[in-house]
């Protein structure tokens, strides 16, 4: 088969902790690029703005997210609330005549600084503590954007996003916004892939997994923990920036609501914590899944298959979601990540039965 | 007897002075004098309960202890916190073993390193240029480590996989990978047979050679702690009951007493 082990032998360090050591790994990836590079030829222009582009900066923020409670191991459920930092900042930034760049490190930085605040209450709590100290931040952080004019425009507002150019090119047609949100995810992907393999983000997992034996080594936890809020927050508000701007184009409270930030924990959770690809699959089952759901149901009742009231038609779907999540996390408990992973060493050791591990 | 009479003249590496640690009304250590010197292997038993543990935690910073006094090298470190104690080149390993699962044998022992390294988020977004340089080179040192403990073979399984004697192995490596001058062995051959007890003894002893180290040995097992120890401790109670050479310690009727209980024919 293409996807061997034998024959890859790495002499050199580097080689051997590159991000793809398996050749046939490294071609997927390339092939992934291309097909997302050409993705204006290939897709419509509906597809390319309301499904691959959403889940290309939901994927970011999975990925933003899925560093903090997968790599890092802290809990976060007012992740939405982060992002929404994000993209008021850098309204108000572009508003204020900052150049985009400008106002998408000042969202970062913004985000991060008020992230690491509620993370603070990590150094103290874990586990359910943690999640009802940052539900605690959504809800704040919601009622401090609703309640105080200078940010959301006034209760029931909806702030129109400028036109802005990124690196010298206007983000108007659609095909400017689906690669301005491309090179996000790609960087955020690349990113954590490289924390992963650094001395960063060993010294994160260190203080996830046991962290007497993280501080015995040196690690001090608090300061990782910090850390781990703060690069987290960072990307969340970046992609929360790039989410209003490239996508949504306005920005209202309700977009960055509690339901927000319980999809994106289902986004992290379904496709596995910590995982990047996991990240991408999570991103796409919880956004697509529920279109092409609907869109399924509303086929079969049109050929006359399904032949029941519109009210239950409506909710056949939802139905049908929530199964679907709860079957995968029974089936595969690690998320689909596992379930590609399972794929990938049957056919690592093909045409043998088993892996080494 | 040579090696006792060089560590003699020996200067102190870690001293424990009127060490006391109480939890709440319990008195684990009852003001402990410990004095280890120089390149010597120091053994500390006793009965299960006596405070063996909690004296590494003290010395160590996890418990740091309410009286007395924990001076490393001329420095106190009673204050200091765990990581800090890290940093100023004591390492230990876990009696049970401290390993973080899911992680390769490679990255357990990476993260030895951790305190040589500058860790940052902006040098992995700029791996390439910036972070991989010091990766390559702490590898290159681990593979020394690797080298000197034998691990090759597991280098890249997950450690989770591995028997127990290996991941206490590993849990060497780790420890050792922070180039320690004190090093603090928890039972390092808990729940080990007989082979892995006599390849653990020769990894402690090549290791001690190789990398000049201080040792601090918790150990049960009797027949190792006569062997290498130089000198021996005994707590019983969290006081400490006998001091001496191992089998001078083992013949104190104050340990006897201890381990196998009085009774008056045996007096």
């Amino acid at each position: 088969m293409f996807y061997r082990l034998s024959g890859v032998h790495h002499t050199r360090y580097q080689s051997a902790r590159q991000l793809w050591p398996i050749p046939a790994d490294r071609r997927i990836v390339w092939g992934l690029l291309a097909l997302a590079l050409l993705g204006p030829l290939i897709l419509s222009d509906l597809y390319l703005s309301s499904y691959a582009l959403p889940w290309l900066v939901w994927t970011a923020a999975a990925l933003s997210l899925t560093l903090l409670m997968g790599v890092a191991g802290q809990l976060h459920f007012g992740f939405a609330a982060v992002m929404a930092i994000g993209a008021y900042t850098s309204i108000h930034i572009v508003r204020a005549g900052w150049p985009f760049e400008i106002a998408l490190i000042g969202a970062g930085l913004t985000t991060a600084v008020i992230g690491c605040v509620f993370g603070a209450a990590a150094l103290r709590v874990k586990g359910l503590y943690l999640v009802m100290a940052t539900l605690a931040m959504q809800y704040l952080v919601d009622w401090v954007i609703i309640n105080v004019p200078a940010i959301s425009g006034g209760a029931q507002a909806t702030l129109q996003t400028p036109d802005v150019r990124f690196l010298f090119v206007p983000l108007e047609s659609d095909i400017s916004l689906y690669y301005g949100a491309l090179l996000w995810t790609v960087i955020v992907t690349v990113f954590v892939l490289n924390i992963k393999r650094t001395s960063f983000g060993r010294a994160l997992v260190a203080v996830r997994d046991k962290d007497y034996a993280a501080s015995i080594i040196g690690v001090n936890s608090f300061k990782y923990k910090l850390l781990a809020f703060f690069t987290s927050s960072f990307l969340g508000g970046v992609s929360g920036a790039i989410l209003a701007f490239c996508y949504y184009q306005a920005v209202t409270p309700e977009q960055f609501g509690f339901n927000v930030s319980i999809q994106l924990v289902a986004m992290v959770l379904v496709g596995g914590l910590g995982s990047v690809v996991g990240a991408y699959l999570g991103a796409g089952f919880v956004l697509l899944a529920p279109i092409f759901l609907t869109n399924f149901v509303a086929f079969l009742s049109n050929q006359g298959l399904l032949d029941v009231s519109t009210n239950l038609l409506s909710h056949i779907p939802l139905m049908a979601y929530g199964a679907l999540i709860i079957g995968f996390l029974l089936f595969e408990p690690l998320g689909l990540a596992k379930i590609y992973d399972n794929i990938r060493n049957y056919f690592l050791v093909w045409p043998f039965r088993h892996s080494r591990s | 007897m040579d090696a006792t009479e060089q560590s003699t003249a020996a200067a102190t590496t870690l001293a424990c002075e009127q060490v006391t640690r109480r939890f709440g009304g319990l008195e684990a250590l009852k003001s402990v004098d410990v004095s280890i010197r120089q390149g010597e292997i120091y053994g500390l038993v006793g009965p299960n309960g006596s405070g063996k543990t909690t004296l590494v935690n003290a010395v160590t910073g996890f418990y740091p202890p309410q009286e007395g006094r924990i001076v490393f090298e001329n420095r106190t470190i009673n204050h200091l916190r765990p990581y800090q104690v890290a940093a100023n080149g004591i390492a230990r390993t876990f009696q049970n073993v401290a390993l973080f699962k899911g992680m390769s044998v490679l990255d357990n022992i990476l993260l030895g390193r951790h305190t040589f390294m500058r860790p940052s988020a902006l040098a992995s977004l700029f791996y390439w240029w910036w972070a991989q340089k010091e990766e390559v080179r702490h590898r290159t040192q681990v593979e020394e480590i690797i080298d000197l403990l034998q691990l090759e073979s597991v280098r890249d399984e997950s450690v989770d996989v591995l028997p127990l004697g290996m991941q206490k192995r590993v849990e060497l490596a780790r420890a050792l990978a922070a180039e320690p001058r004190f090093l603090i062995l928890d039972e390092p051959m808990a729940g080990m047979n007989q082979e892995e007890k006599e390849y653990m003894v020769r990894f402690i002893l090549d290791a001690q050679e190789a990398l000049n180290l201080t040792i601090l040995l918790i150990e049960h097992h009797m027949d190792v702690v006569t062997a290498i120890c130089d000198r021996v401790a005994v707590l019983n109670n969290g006081e400490k009951i006998a001091e001496g050479t191992a089998r001078e310690a083992i013949k104190d009727p104050a340990v006897v007493a201890a381990y196998i209980g009085k009774s008056n024919d045996a007096a």
